[in-house]
């Protein structure tokens, strides 16, 4: 079956901490638990016990022989009188048979009491405990004594039921939950705002890096806890030494750029040279080269538009900046207005200020350069530039009083991944480039009709 | 025209400077930066040609300090780096035009002739004066509608001249950007030029367009239809 990689990855820090401290606290408490439970248990046995030994003494002290057996004339303790009160005392010969029972015992049944088979030596004790039908769960303590008048070994006997000691014991034993289970509760509660407490520099950390990629920060702040400054540092670093590679990756395809066109100028020059002679000489060829001359173009729009694709970086590993989109766009406004003088084109502007685009400057321009190059160069001599942060996405629009975009050809204009090599000789790699700029950074692009009368070019970020 | 080429690949600076020569230019060029810095202060050109990607000085350093010193002549940028950051950076500093390699030699020609005439205030490809029509673009002379044939050589000294009007023109400014620097500089060969110019464009005498300020050189003082007002 089919189950999200990220519930087979490792472990979260939150969860490591969470179930170690949880495997942790139910040991600890159970074990604590567990000790105390036995030491209470212990205790209470060990009163119990001392209990009827007092009990047995009782008896022997008061104990009188007689010729049927036993005389106890004052027993002190009123529950040996009281039937059933769950304190029986009994008297065996050294055969277990019985010589005396206390009158509290009439209803107790002996045969099956273990202890009538036992063989206790004078002046021994042994405790036991035993179930009876009636009385329920009995303690007895039975104690041999050798009695020198008759010259006989006896047995005093003392039985007493733990219905009260077992009360106590589960009083403590729900005691004990009680105060554990608050106990885990409140460690709980304490482990949860430590773990926030503990944890929030690296939430920050992440917070810090995911804006960063959004393009709003530069780079991670300081002030980190000392084990987690070394990754802050590092990362800042890491941003630092990213961002220098991608200039020297571009530097590098811009060299490549230019040590191929360079060639291609050359051969571009020689094709005329040979034609200018084949011409002088009054010879043919000219159709060999418009098509050496078709190919050159070719191969150049393909170097241009594929350098273009390979220097733009692609949006998901921008570690860019809010880039102020006026200052960009009055920069090619008068660049353009220089080389198309001979128009004269007024340019009619919407901006607003503080307008920001996340990305690299170099994209910017591109995008604004070929927009406004388009518009330029096909307006009859009017020009609208609006920009504006709508909504939280960032709008440019390019607008021009030229012959527009008839509506069938809009789709087709920008068709995403209208490649290079496709193109038609003279159609020119702008929109292209364009389009492939406003994909990578997940904006959208529509062509309508101006108010002007032209074609109104529209593109949009999200901020 | 004099004009300056800065370009340090050496087949292509030799085409430029073969098929701008054939064009009507006096061409002169350098391979560096720092030899190109030398001519721009050297000489007086009327447009240049520069690579940005230069030895020595690139091409961006060489636009400013050309525009330092205050040489106004128009410069086209020739650059192998298409994108709008070089180009908006070129022409920020001080370039008017830029053209990306690969190019096709037919359209430096036509910017380069539409900067040298933009530079001397004309809007238009073709020079208007009264009964005077000069295109630039197809190189022809028509004078009250009727087309009148020109020497390359003619063509230049009035093309120079219509592109100065009213300006008083010296024969070693005509000379100096209308020949190479070896070319023996004889004023009387210029003197032919200039009366057979006359003879062309006034075959009545009725315009007398060029005048001779003796010891100044001359002046075109025929009232233009299409020149702004600062520059006549």
């Amino acid at each position: 079956m089919f189950q999200p990689t990220r519930s087979k990855g490792p472990y979260s820090l939150q969860t490591r901490l969470v179930l170690a401290f949880g495997v942790l606290l139910i040991l600890f408490l159970g074990l604590a638990g567990f000790v105390l439970d036995r030491a209470f248990k212990e205790s209470v046995a060990a009163a119990v016990e001392e209990r009827l030994q007092l009990q047995v003494y009782a008896l022997l002290g008061v104990a009188e022989p007689d010729e049927e057996g036993f005389f106890l004339p004052d027993l002190e303790e009123a529950r040996f009188s009281q039937i059933n009160s769950g304190l029986y005392g009994f008297i065996l010969d050294a055969e277990g048979n019985e010589v005396w029972r206390s009158p509290s015992a009439l209803d107790v049944n002996l045969e099956e009491a273990n202890f009538m088979s036992q063989d206790v030596a004078p002046g021994q004790t042994v405790f036991g405990n035993m179930e009876t039908p009636e009385q329920g769960s009995l303690a007895y303590a039975d104690y041999g004594t050798y009695w020198s008048s008759l010259d006989q070994e006896f047995s005093f006997i003392v039985l007493e039921s733990v219905e009260p000691t077992d009360a106590e014991i589960r009083e403590f034993q729900s005691n004990l939950y009680l105060w554990f289970g608050g106990l885990a509760l409140l460690l709980s509660i304490a482990q949860f705002l430590l773990l926030r407490w503990g944890l929030k520099p690296l939430q920050q950390l992440a917070m810090e890096v995911s804006s960063i990629e959004a393009g709003e920060k530069d780079q991670v702040e300081q002030g980190y806890p000392p084990e987690l400054e070394a990754v802050s540092k590092n990362l800042n670093l890491l941003i630092k030494s990213e961002r220098e590679r991608q200039g020297r990756y571009r530097t590098t395809l811009g060299d490549l750029a230019h040590s191929l066109k360079t060639p291609l100028a050359v051969i571009a020059g020689i094709v005329d040279q040979v034609r200018e002679k084949n011409q002088a000489n009054g010879a043919d060829g000219k159709t060999e080269l418009l098509e050496l001359d078709e190919q050159l173009e070719r191969m150049n729009q393909i170097v241009s538009y594929q350098l273009k694709r390979a220097t733009r970086s692609e949006k998901s590993r921008h570690l860019g900046l809010s880039i102020q989109v006026l200052p960009v766009v009055e920069k090619i406004i008068n660049a353009l207005q220089k080389v198309y003088l001979d128009k004269s084109v007024t340019v009619l502007r919407q901006l607003q200020e503080q307008a920001v685009f996340h990305g690299e400057e170099s994209d910017l321009m591109e995008l604004c350069g070929n927009l406004l190059d388009n518009a330029f160069k096909y307006c009859h001599g009017q020009i609208m530039v609006k920009v504006s942060n709508q909504d939280s996405r960032l709008i440019i629009e390019v607008e021009d009083d030229g012959d527009g975009i008839a509506e069938q050809d809009r789709e087709w204009v920008l068709q995403r991944g209208t490649r290079g090599d496709t193109l038609k000789s003279g159609q020119g790699i702008g929109l292209a480039v364009t389009v492939d700029i406003v994909s990578s950074y997940k904006g959208e692009i529509s062509i309508d009709k101006s108010e002007l009368g032209g074609a109104s070019i529209r593109v949009s970020f999200q901020v | 025209m004099r004009l300056l080429i800065v370009e340090d690949e050496d087949l292509l600076r030799a085409q430029l400077v073969k098929a701008l020569a054939d064009a009507g230019f006096v061409v002169d060029s350098a391979g560096d930066g720092e030899s190109g810095l030398f001519q721009a202060r050297e000489c007086d050109y009327d447009a240049a040609i520069i690579d940005l990607g230069l030895p020595k000085i690139n091409g961006i350093e060489l636009i400013k300090t050309i525009r330092q010193d205050g040489k106004n002549f128009p410069i086209l940028i020739l650059t192998a780096r298409d994108n709008w950051t070089d180009k908006v950076e070129g022409l920020d500093c001080g370039a008017d035009d830029y053209v990306v390699k690969p190019f096709q030699i037919e359209e430096i020609k036509a910017r380069l002739n539409a900067l040298v005439r933009r530079a001397a205030g004309f809007s238009k490809p073709t020079l208007d004066f009264a009964g005077l029509s000069l295109d630039t673009t197809a190189k022809r002379l028509s004078v009250n509608d009727e087309e009148v044939e020109l020497t390359a050589y003619e063509y230049k000294v009035l093309e120079y001249l219509m592109l100065h009007p009213g300006k008083v023109v010296s024969k070693t400014e005509l000379t100096e950007h209308l020949y190479d620097q070896d070319y023996d500089r004889d004023s009387n060969v210029l003197e032919v030029f200039i009366r057979r110019l006359r003879q062309k464009l006034d075959p009545d005498e009725s315009l007398k367009p060029i005048d001779t300020i003796r010891g100044q050189g001359y002046r075109f003082i025929v009232p233009a239809n299409n020149v702004p007002a600062n520059k006549v």
